[in-house]
């Protein structure tokens, strides 16, 4: 009894034996025995090559390895560990096969860093007047060409003349965050009330005047004609949301909403024809510019587009009763039947003979219908939309933005192509987020839903004040990894034939001064998306952090 | 009936019939149906002014668009151009085609060329996004922080940008073929001008392999069930994956030997004079012409007598004959010469005027070739041994890599990127599910004394591919959709034909109906695998 008490004192484990470390190292299974025999072979086959090429560093990072070793071998050994060997044996000489694992990526980190700071810096040019072939080296990067390029890379091929108007147009963002900052800090949130809702209206006007700055206005006549209609638009979804109780009626915001579109729209005419902000050729954007556009109009539309596409895919209304359905379905198919007869005849093939029946195919669309969304045409038309674009890949639908869409619009009429670019991926992205915000809408326990039915709440009401809130935050993480994609993927616009930041480099590098100079144009390209997406996501994190996302 | 009718209902069925009408018309569920009704019709009229545009422009770019082989004018006749001649070069093909092909042709090549590449990429990424996300949670601080930044760094950078950037940067930059780079000595070469790969190739005595390799496989299971019914009944444990594996690696080998052994289609013709009987005498052969006395010595001899010296030997161009015959002349280290040809009778010619000393092929070729010399019996045909699989390899031949099997700079950058860009995605879902399996598990696992294999093998990986797979599909998805990025590095996947298709002919909704109609069934596929997959899962729950 005694003996085993004492047995279990005595610190056993600490005590070394040779062949438990051994078991535990390398005679425990016959893949860790392979694996070690392997990493030790490369490893040393490695290490003397790199001797061969750098003796001293390689020796340096040896020697380190092998103090580290020491010092971790004699922490356990006298079992006393100072805080670096502790974190050593915890973290990079934990068993053999660490050990060697990390001598290896060592060396290989090392070689690699060494190699790209040889490329990029100690051998590199940075004189950007000396980009052309006689002052290149194979060894080195000629940086040059991103200063000398700096022009092309940031608007494309936009007049030098127009140039003030992009950096107009960056220094009103700039105003904008700024205030936007200051007014929205804990200590000044009281004072600046009244800033924050000048800041929040120019936010919400800042697509029209960025276009001003960066499109011009068109020099378009007064049309009374669309003022009008968008007016009483606007002033129907006004009512509308009064009728259904979510918003309240003010005579202030009343006013202000229907007087507020014919004044904005009087002023933007009255610009357009003042010449002061000339309308420019859309098609000379380009470089980041166009990338920036492209990327912030998308991830501005797709947002609301999406969050339609998943409230209707979620729809409940009251679907089109069988009675109506099915009558118009038969007599669209009779009425369709009559053209078989001809087609059968002309028919050449099997396909042709099995296309003759095509009013069958009404039938299959009335009865996935009725089946699958029980008449419910908003979810089905919303469903179908989601499933086909996310089918396809995003270049056929730019592709079909650009080549297909002068096609369907009437004859004659000419799009700049940033805009068909546009609506395409736009398009595309909430197909995405609507898959997303659906997720989010999913999310919520259906006790909510319940809660607000015996609140009394409307539709609209249980969405606004309930659902949406929630839903949203929810999203917001994949909503973030979804505008990132959208930024890194405005890259494809460049495949289509247009002049972004990535499809710049064609005419940059076709420029006798830069020709060929490709490597280090990606290298900056992948450094600026990189940038871009690195902020994105962690401006997403402390967004998520200040909402509380996680913490109920 | 009329116990159902709500008291509200009645009410608003009573006074003038204006007021009922209304009270029927804004019923939310009316409302809702009209404009239903009401959005239907909206489409409808989209589509109608959509198609009357199209229609016109159509017209106007003249009715080439939808002409007929015997020249009217119909929309039934949208594809007949593919049927006319392509006049493009696709520089990778996986099916015999020439730029006299009709576009039908063109467009099945592109589509292989994408499935391929479809297929290579999800293989390729499952293994390194498995290793990537396995990385990122080791203990070895550096492998995980590495892992890390590799996958930020895929994250945070376009697709796009990596392709060309290895495209141009990378394969491009790759030296030339004279100085490819061959990892590790191995005979795979990494040049500009893409990757030289081994191929394997099966022989005519393969047959008699596989047939043996099948009865193994029987005999496997067989073993395997029997076995475990053994362990079931009896309780008594055996070591079923050891036992299995060795009496298949047995069946197998037997089998390898015999079809070797009793192959008799390979076959080599040599004169007389030469005074070789079967393979093992070109070792004397040489051995005299060099005037060494030891195999070995000929390495030492300067450059010009060992090509002397060498074996000069003719076969037919892609044919197995070509990589058995090098696979015993390495083994017997003797320096040799191939010539190839197209055709037997020019390869005859050659050994007639004494180009060649021998002529390789199978004997049937041989025996028949044989007849037409003039000097009938002073050429005999010798038997040479051919295993199962034989490996071609890739040799520099003047200008050009010849053997094993070639993988284009394109091929190789845009597989390169999808692979190691994807990987990056895949590794965080690999992360995400092996961490979502509680700790708790694999204490479980611990506790009741399962290995560390069993405890991966039954607890931890069925919990956490539940996890993976569903976005591990998505994943598979995009990549398959991506592969028409290829069209930026001049790869020839679909897109890529479909384009060139469309500029020459200027038909653009034809192609592009059909590149969508393929894209869709992709996608469908993938999401069948996934409703399938979904299903199964479900199942397993409790």
């Amino acid at each position: 009894m005694t003996e085993s008490i004492t047995q279990i004192q005595e610190p056993v484990g600490k005590r070394f034996n040779w062949e438990i470390f051994l078991q535990d190292n390398i005679t425990g299974s016959w893949f860790q025995a392979i694996w070690v025999l392997l990493l030790t072979i490369f490893t040393i086959s490695y290490a003397i090559s790199q001797f061969d090429n750098l003796p001293l560093s390689t020796g340096i990072i040896l020697g380190g390895w092998v103090i580290g070793i020491f010092m971790v071998v004699r922490g356990e050994l006298s079992l006393k560990h100072s805080r670096l060997s502790r974190w050593l044996k915890n973290n990079l000489i934990s068993s053999i096969s660490n050990t060697i694992l990390t001598l290896l990526i060592i060396l290989v980190i090392a070689f690699s860093i060494n190699s790209i700071w040889q490329w990029a810096v100690v051998n590199a040019n940075f004189n950007p007047l000396e980009t052309t072939p006689e002052f290149r080296t194979e060894e080195g990067a000629t940086w040059g060409v991103i200063f000398g390029a700096r022009k092309l890379l940031m608007t494309g091929l936009m007049a030098p003349e127009d140039s003030w108007r992009v950096w107009i147009a960056l220094g009103f963002i700039l105003v904008m965050w700024v205030l936007t900052l200051v007014s929205g800090r804990p200590k000044l949130k009281e004072k600046l009330k009244a800033l924050r809702t000048v800041v929040n209206t120019v936010w919400l006007l800042s697509p029209a005047i960025l276009y001003l700055f960066l499109a011009g206005a068109p020099n378009n006549p007064y049309n009374i004609k669309l003022m009008l209609i968008a007016e009483v638009g606007i002033l129907a979804i006004y009512l509308l949301l009064w009728w259904q109780k979510v918003v309240q009626f003010y005579w202030r915001s009343f006013i202000i909403t229907a007087l507020g579109w014919p004044l904005l729209y009087t002023i933007w005419s009255t610009i357009g024809t003042s010449e002061f902000f000339p309308p420019i050729n859309v098609d000379t954007w380009g470089g980041l510019l166009l990338t920036m556009i492209i990327a912030s109009a998308v991830i501005v539309l797709s947002l609301p587009l999406g969050m339609v596409l998943a409230l209707g895919r979620r729809s409940e209304v009251y679907g089109i009763p069988d009675w109506i359905v099915w009558p118009v379905a038969v007599g669209a198919m009779i009425w369709g039947f009559t053209t078989t007869p001809v087609l059968l005849e002309t028919s050449r093939n099997l396909i042709e003979r099995l296309l003759a029946f095509w009013p069958l195919l009404i039938f299959g669309v009335a009865y996935i219908l009725q089946r699958a969304f029980k008449g419910n045409v908003v979810a089905g038309a919303s469903t179908t939309f989601i499933e086909f674009i996310r089918s396809v890949p995003l270049i056929t639908l730019l592709f079909m933005g650009i080549v297909m869409a002068p096609f369907f619009l009437a004859p004659g009429v000419y799009t700049p192509k940033p805009w068909p670019v546009i609506i395409g991926y736009t398009l595309f992205a909430s197909a995405y987020s609507a898959e997303i915000i659906r997720g989010g809408l999913q999310a919520i326990p259906h006790g909510q839903f319940e809660a607000a039915d015996s609140l009394g709440f409307n539709g609209l009401q249980k969405m606004r004040f309930i659902v949406l809130p929630q839903a949203l935050r929810i999203v917001i993480p994949p909503i973030v990894g979804q505008f990132i994609g959208a930024f890194k993927s405005s890259s494809l616009v460049s495949i289509v034939g247009l002049f972004d930041f990535v499809g710049i480099s064609k005419v940059v590098i076709a420029n006798n001064e830069w020709l060929g100079l490709r490597t280090e144009l990606y290298v900056f390209m992948a450094v600026v998306y990189f940038l871009g997406s690195f902020l994105m996501s962690s401006y997403s994190r402390r967004l998520e952090v200040r909402l509380g996302l996680g913490e109920r | 009936m009329k116990q159902e009718v709500s008291p509200q209902l009645q009410e608003d069925q009573k006074g003038p019939w204006w007021r009922v009408f209304l009270s029927f018309i804004f019923d939310v569920r009316v409302l809702g149906v009209l404009g239903q009704i009401g959005f239907i019709l909206l489409v409808i009229i989209i589509a109608q002014t959509i198609g009357g545009n199209f229609s016109e422009n159509a017209s106007r770019l003249g009715e080439s668009q939808f002409i007929c082989r015997d020249g009217t004018f119909s929309y039934r006749c949208a594809y007949d151009f593919m049927d006319s001649e392509s006049g493009f070069d696709i520089a990778e093909t996986m099916i015999d085609y020439v730029n006299t092909d009709p576009y039908w042709t063109a467009f099945k090549v592109g589509l292989l060329n994408t499935l391929k590449l479809a297929l290579l990429g999800v293989t390729l990424t499952t293994l390194i996004g498995i290793i990537a996300g396995i990385a990122r949670l080791s203990d070895n601080w550096l492998v995980s922080k590495l892992a890390l930044w590799y996958v930020e760094l895929m994250r945070n950078t376009p697709l796009l940008i990596q392709i060309v950037f290895i495209y141009f940067g990378v394969v491009l930059a790759l030296p030339a073929l004279k100085e490819a780079i061959q990892p590790m000595g191995l005979p795979i070469f990494l040049s500009e001008r893409g990757l030289n790969l081994p191929k394997l190739i099966f022989t005519s005595s393969a047959s008699i392999w596989i047939a043996f390799l099948i009865l193994g496989i029987i005999q496997f299971q067989v073993l395997w069930t029997s076995l475990g019914r053994r362990e079931e009944r009896t309780g008594q444990a055996s070591n079923r994956v050891a036992l299995g594996i060795i009496s298949l690696v047995i069946v197998a080998s037997i089998g390898w030997f015999t079809a070797s052994a009793v192959s008799d289609t390979q076959g080599m013709l040599v004169t007389k004079g030469s005074r070789i009987l079967d393979v093992g005498d070109l070792v004397k052969f040489t051995l005299r012409r060099a005037k060494v006395n030891h195999i070995d010595d000929i390495a030492a001899l300067p450059e010009e007598e060992i090509s002397a010296a060498a074996f000069q030997v003719c076969v037919l161009e892609d044919s197995s004959s070509e990589a058995n015959l090098t696979r015993h002349l390495r083994g017997l280290k003797i320096p040799y010469n191939i010539h190839r040809t197209d055709r037997p009778d020019q390869a005859t010619a050659k050994f007639a005027d004494g180009t060649c000393e021998a002529f390789a092929a199978s004997k049937s070729i041989l025996a028949a070739e044989r007849a037409t010399l003039e000097n009938l019996t002073g050429n005999i045909i010798i038997s040479i041994k051919e295993s199962p699989l034989v490996w071609s390899l890739p040799v520099l031949e003047g200008l050009n890599m010849v053997g094993g099997s070639k993988v284009r700079p394109e091929f190789t950058a845009l597989l390169m990127a999808l692979v190691l860009f994807y990987g990056g995605s895949i590794a965080e879902i690999v992360r995400a599910g092996i961490l979502s399996v509680s700790k708790g598990q694999s204490e479980a696992a611990r506790a009741l004394g399962l290995s560390e294999g069993q405890r991966l093998q039954l607890v931890v990986m069925p919990q956490a591919l539940r996890v993976i797979i569903p976005p591990l599909i998505g994943e598979f998805l995009s990549l398959s959709k991506d592969t028409s990025l290829g069209f930026a590095i001049g790869f020839p996947d679909m897109y890529a034909v479909s384009y060139t298709t469309m500029n020459q002919s200027g038909r653009v909704l034809q192609l592009f109906v059909l590149m969508m109609l393929v894209y869709m069934t992709i996608s469908i596929v993938f999401s069948g695998v996934l409703n399938w997959y979904n299903e199964r899962a479900k199942l397993v729950e409790r």
